[in-house]
């Protein structure tokens, strides 16, 4: 039996007035499911790491956690440790050795487990997780998908009978992330395990827990079945609504009465009834945004390139012009080259064959750094590397000395209030901010960015969206790299498919993800059915309205 | 991962080789000894790593040739005058002694090279983790460690160079600041995925209980034997090193202790215990033919 108990926890930080976790009371059964959601800050780590003692932050704390009636600070540290798995956020930090079978091991080893139980459990646990074909592998060789369901087996090899994940997927790409949560799904089902989970993906989760719980500044603010937290959020008007799938989005939007719709399937039925054949109004005005007659910012002609002599190419004969003035995506799938497309245009890998011009000027003739001077920029992929300063003060004035300069980036990046942090002490939206000020004080006109949404929830993901607007609006060009369709669907002018190291198609996202039917958004798979070229959940309602006035 | 019958066998087999081997390879001067350890190194490290070794032997060579060729030109002492360079004597001992010397060198580089490809850092944390859990703990820690370090310093670097920081810039003083810059980022970094991986540790009970070991086997009797025929065959040639059967003197008279009576069969059990690892390997390689032809 695991019943987790928690009796008006309250818990402050040292130094800090308000408290994280505000009389926080939730109980959780024997092998239920339950998602946390909350916006980052909301206090949900704090809470996950009070389920784990060892893990607990200091400060101070009242309230009780009990487990199966115990104080789980009672608990005998062995207990703690094989009861309770928790898995964090970042795949790469978590794992402690180099090869993938010490890794399973580390914690029954840590426990003291004799080895010939050890050795049947983590037989068992690689067996169950598909690992066995690496088995023997160097941790270094995995994907970042691997490297998360590593950390899942080894927490599992424990035989926990609770597991808590902290948004578990946020580093990863979607299918990644869509094995993992999977996998979790199945643990949960299977072996009856106690699945406590924080996650910005409630597209994935939703569906599959027994119950969402969700945070606002350290206070519960709604606990209830799947279903109805939509409602909840709704008449609330609660920011976290805007995290939720697109079929309950759509559904609230258009004032949708009764059941509501989790999943794609359940979208597509609902849409079914509610919509009958013929559809009046199938699709939205397509937008004329770009002509392909603007002057391009950025123009790359048949390039080639590969990392070492003897690897395959990664760029084959890419092809692409990028107007001046435009939002353009490139979505594609993991390991297709993206990133190093865009690490090409700025250099750091140089194509053997072809030609990538910014600004019409082929960018081996920008010399002596001019091409970074008022001209290109890139944000990469993790924000943390642009940090070296020990506040984000500190790493603006590298760029520039001009506070006015300063004040202003930070004003448009919305970080003016966090410029005395230490980089590493903000939140992953927070950080994608302050970098992208950083980025900004050398004042580009083409701005490159790499998965700029990649482990920040919907609401700094609007805030980031705000930013980028306002940049457009000053008539810089942005060219975004990214797997978050939705993102992509939402904001950008432009979207091209790479894949298999080339640039296929371009087009408007309307037509682009009206037109696919797997590499699209959810929305979108709700409603292909009834509508053509709705994209976003904003697309359905508006169509639906559409329909229904046309009716009336 | 390759698996002959040496690599196979418990890790303080392969260990003790290893240590007898670059040992005696560092520390014998002696022509036959030299040219032995040079001949063993190179066919154990071609056998291990096939085609790809050819490189290596290659620059390894040249390097042997110019540290030969070279001696003579710094090092002017010894009878035998065979020409002048540059108002120099280039003499014939002084050339033997640079062969002698880039012998060890090479044959020493070669051993660490088969080294890296068989003992394995698993291998290792096997054989010392029972001695010193703590230690080789750390050691595998520290082995996962270092190349995240480079491939965070290579993404630091590239991050800063998109932006226009970075190594591209010109002067001497310029490139120490940023060289200072982005160590002192690696730091925050480092510090940071450490306080993570300490919570992942402790979350697995690090520290709970007496650590137990996955890996570790005891020995069989076949390492038993192996081990054994080992240390019988170091025992020979250090019982000749010890008579002085392996001295060499270079200058200015070469002198080396002649191949006679009790000298031979220690430089025989000096070739033995280098090739060993070659025979289990050719052996292996010879039974799996058989095993393949009457399938």
């Amino acid at each position: 039996m695991a019943n987790i108990q928690i009796e008006n926890l309250t818990f402050t930080y040292p130094g800090r007035e308000r408290p994280a976790l505000k009389g926080v009371s939730l109980s959780i059964r024997q092998g239920e499911y339950v998602a946390l959601c909350g916006r980052s800050g909301s206090g949900k780590t704090t809470l996950l790491r009070h389920l784990k003692p060892v893990l607990a932050p200091h400060g101070k704390a009242s309230g009780t956690v009990t487990l199966d009636g115990t104080d789980i600070g009672d608990l005998p540290q062995r207990d703690q440790a094989a009861r309770i798995g928790y898995v964090m956020q970042n795949p790469d930090d978590q794992i402690v050795t180099d090869k993938v079978w010490h890794e399973l091991a580390f914690g029954l080893e840590s426990l003291g487990c004799p080895q010939k139980t050890m050795r049947a459990r983590v037989a068992e646990m690689a067996c169950y997780f598909g690992i066995q074909d690496w088995f023997h592998r160097d941790v270094a060789e995995l994907s970042g998908g691997q490297k998360q369901l590593l950390n899942l087996a080894s927490v599992m090899a424990m035989q926990p009978e609770i597991l808590i994940l902290d948004e578990p997927t946020s580093q990863l790409d979607p299918i990644a992330a869509s094995d993992f949560l999977n996998t979790v799904r199945k643990i949960n089902l299977e072996l009856g395990t106690t699945v406590l989970i924080s996650e910005h993906r409630l597209e994935e989760i939703l569906p599959a827990a027994d119950r969402a719980v969700v945070m606002e500044q350290g206070e519960l603010v709604a606990d209830a079945a799947p279903r109805d937290i939509g409602r909840i959020l709704f008449e609330q008007n609660h920011p976290m609504f805007a995290a939720m799938p697109a079929s309950v989005r759509t559904f609230f939007a258009v004032g949708g009465v009764g059941e509501c719709p989790l999943t794609v399937r359940e979208g597509r039925q609902w849409l079914e009834s509610a919509i009958p054949e013929p559809v009046r109004v199938p699709e939205l005005p397509g937008k004329v945004t770009f002509t392909g007659e603007e002057p391009a910012a950025l123009t790359i002609r048949e390039a080639w390139f590969r990392y070492e002599k003897d690897t395959p190419d990664i760029l084959r004969g890419v092809d692409v012009s990028i107007p001046e003035g435009s939002f353009f995506a490139i979505v594609g799938g993991n390991g297709a080259g993206k990133s190093t497309l865009l690490k090409s245009v700025c250099g750091i890998c140089r194509p053997y064959r072809g030609k990538i011009s910014v600004f019409g000027k082929n960018v081996e003739k920008y010399k002596n750094g001019s091409l970074f001077d008022h001209c290109l920029a890139m944000l990469p992929q993790d924000p943390k590397c642009l940090f070296v300063g020990k506040t984000l003060r500190a790493d603006l004035e590298e760029m520039t000395k001009d506070p006015e300069k300063i004040a202003q980036a930070a004003e448009l990046c919305q970080v003016t209030h966090l410029l005395d942090s230490h980089p590493y002490d903000l939140s992953g939206g927070e950080q994608q901010r302050g970098a992208l000020a950083k980025v900004l004080l050398t004042e580009p006109k083409l701005l490159l960015l790499d998965e700029p949404t990649k482990g920040i929830d919907s609401f700094f993901k609007d805030k980031l969206a705000g930013v980028l607007a306002q940049l457009r609006f000053r008539g810089v060009t942005i060219v975004m790299v990214s797997h978050d369709v939705e993102f992509c669907a939402k904001y950008a002018d432009l979207v091209g498919m790479f894949f298999d190291g080339q640039m296929l198609t371009t087009d408007t996202p309307r037509s682009f993800f009206g037109g696919n039917s797997f590499y699209t958004t959810t929305a979108n798979r709700m409603s292909r059915h009834r509508f053509r070229n709705a994209v976003t959940a904003e697309d359905v309602a508006e169509l639906f309205q559409k329909n229904q006035e046309e009716k009336a | 991962m390759r698996r002959d019958r040496f690599s196979a066998a418990h890790p303080a087999v392969s260990f003790l080789f290893f240590v007898g081997a670059i040992l005696l390879s560092g520390l014998i001067q002696h022509p036959a000894y030299v040219l032995a350890g040079m001949l063993c190194s190179g066919l154990y490290y071609c056998l291990l790593n096939g085609r790809k070794s050819w490189k290596r032997i290659f620059w390894l060579f040249l390097l042997f040739l110019l540290l030969s060729l070279g001696n003579p030109l710094l090092n002017h002492q010894g009878n035998t005058a065979l020409g002048h360079i540059f108002g120099n004597p280039y003499t014939l001992e002084s050339l033997l002694y640079g062969a002698s010397l880039a012998g060890v060198l090479v044959s020493v580089l070669l051993w660490a090279g088969c080294y890296n490809t068989v003992m394995t850092s698993d291998k290792f944390t096997m054989l010392f983790g029972n001695l010193v859990p703590a230690l080789s703990l750390l050691l595998v820690m520290v082995l996962r460690l270092i190349p995240g370090y480079f491939r965070k310093m290579r993404q630091i670097t590239g991050s800063r160079e998109s932006i226009g920081k970075g190594s591209r810039t010109d002067t001497y003083a310029h490139r120490l600041t940023e060289g200072a810059t982005v160590l002192s980022a690696m730091t925050s970094w480092a510090l940071e995925s450490g306080v993570t991986t300490a919570d992942s540790m402790r979350g697995r009970g690090y520290g709970t209980a007496r650590r137990t070991d996955f890996q570790h086997r005891g020995l069989r009797s076949w390492d038993w034997a192996l081990l054994l025929f080992e240390l019988i065959l170091l025992l020979g040639v250090a019982t000749t090193m010890a008579r002085g059967g392996t001295a060499a003197v270079f200058t200015p008279e070469a002198n080396y202790a002649p191949m006679t009576g009790w000298n031979v069969p220690g430089f025989a059990a000096y070739v033995l215990f280098l090739l060993l690892p070659s025979v289990l390997t050719v052996q292996e390689m010879i039974q799996w033919q058989i095993s393949r032809s009457r399938i």
